[in-house]
């Protein structure tokens, strides 16, 4: 039974990974960009049924309602309003600078999987005391972020709200300022037809 | 060896949003969501870490981070339609011109 639960995560690890690895790279590569804010729709919930593998719910439920819910969609609302012709290649052409950096982030990923491989991660365990003796026995992962967050985090979380509420405000008015300047033109305009009227 | 297979592909993730960074100079809402890979690959570091060594700060960071990453994307696409609706192009070489 255990045997069969192991197997079962490797697949669906692999299967979410190749998702994932297929999805970024047609964000990243594709020329038609409405292609790309679909496969970043693919790569959120793929991430997000990899968080419910890591066993953390509540993190993969936010993960859908914010990232797919609101992002993505804000992300094709852009590209809706941003018409840009059409270049009819599937793919960018390959340019020298481009080839530099492809070099550039593979040393970089063959430097990073020597360091990852060769950290001795299981030592980690002794280091960290987990410090659970003052925080009850919450059941579930909601209850005890819930409790962290009033108690522990409360700062950050009343921060988190202000940075919402700033943006919210701030899109709004970045985003609503030409009728202003265009209701502006309009009355100086008629001003300065009533002050020197054409004979 | 599961961990290092998650912090693999977290690594993975975050190279191909360095590397869209820099494919698409002329394409800023192809950038933009590179820095959301980038964003989800920390993310995803976050959570294992948090697994492995049993302490929800990891959760809760990575809450933080996607409520600053929805706040920061709603934020950068309002300036990215009023720059387009301004310029009429969005390569991002003619970003530095500061004249309106």
């Amino acid at each position: 039974m255990i045997k069969s639960t192991e197997s079962l995560h490797e697949i669906l690890f692999l299967f979410l990974e190749v998702g994932l690895i297929l999805g970024s790279l047609g964000v990243v590569i594709l020329t038609n960009i409405v292609y790309s804010a679909f496969f970043l729709a693919l790569v959120f919930v793929c991430i997000s049924l990899l968080y419910l593998l890591l066993n953390a719910d509540f993190v993969a439920t936010a993960q859908i309602l914010i990232y797919v819910g609101a992002i993505n969609i804000l992300i094709v609302f852009a590209v809706m309003l941003i018409n840009k012709p059409q270049s009819f290649n599937f793919f960018p052409s390959w340019t020298t600078g481009d080839g530099i950096t492809c070099a550039a982030c593979t040393g970089l990923f063959f430097l990073l999987i020597t360091t990852i491989s060769d950290t001795s991660w299981s030592e980690i365990y002794l280091v960290t005391q987990s410090n659970n003796i003052v925080e009850q026995d919450l059941g579930g992962n909601i209850q005890r972020i819930g409790y962290l967050l009033l108690t522990e985090f409360l700062l950050p979380f009343e921060l988190l709200s202000i940075i919402l509420l700033v943006a919210l405000i701030g899109a709004i008015t970045v985003a609503r300022r030409e009728k202003i300047l265009e209701m502006r033109v309009k009355s100086q305009a008629l001003q300065a037809k009533e002050d020197f009227p054409t004979s | 060896m599961d961990l290092v297979k998650y912090l693999t592909f977290s690594m993975i993730l975050f190279l191909l949003g360095i590397w869209g960074i820099f494919l698409n100079r002329k394409n800023i809402l192809i950038m933009l969501m590179s820095i959301e890979l980038m964003l989800l690959a920390v993310n995803l570091n976050f959570l294992v870490f948090s697994v492995y060594l049993d302490d929800m700060m990891g959760q809760l960071f990575a809450l933080f981070v996607l409520t600053v990453a929805a706040a920061e994307s709603a934020i950068g696409l309002a300036l990215l339609v009023i720059t387009f609706r301004i310029r009429g192009t969005i390569a991002v070489e003619f970003i530095n011109c500061m004249k309106g």
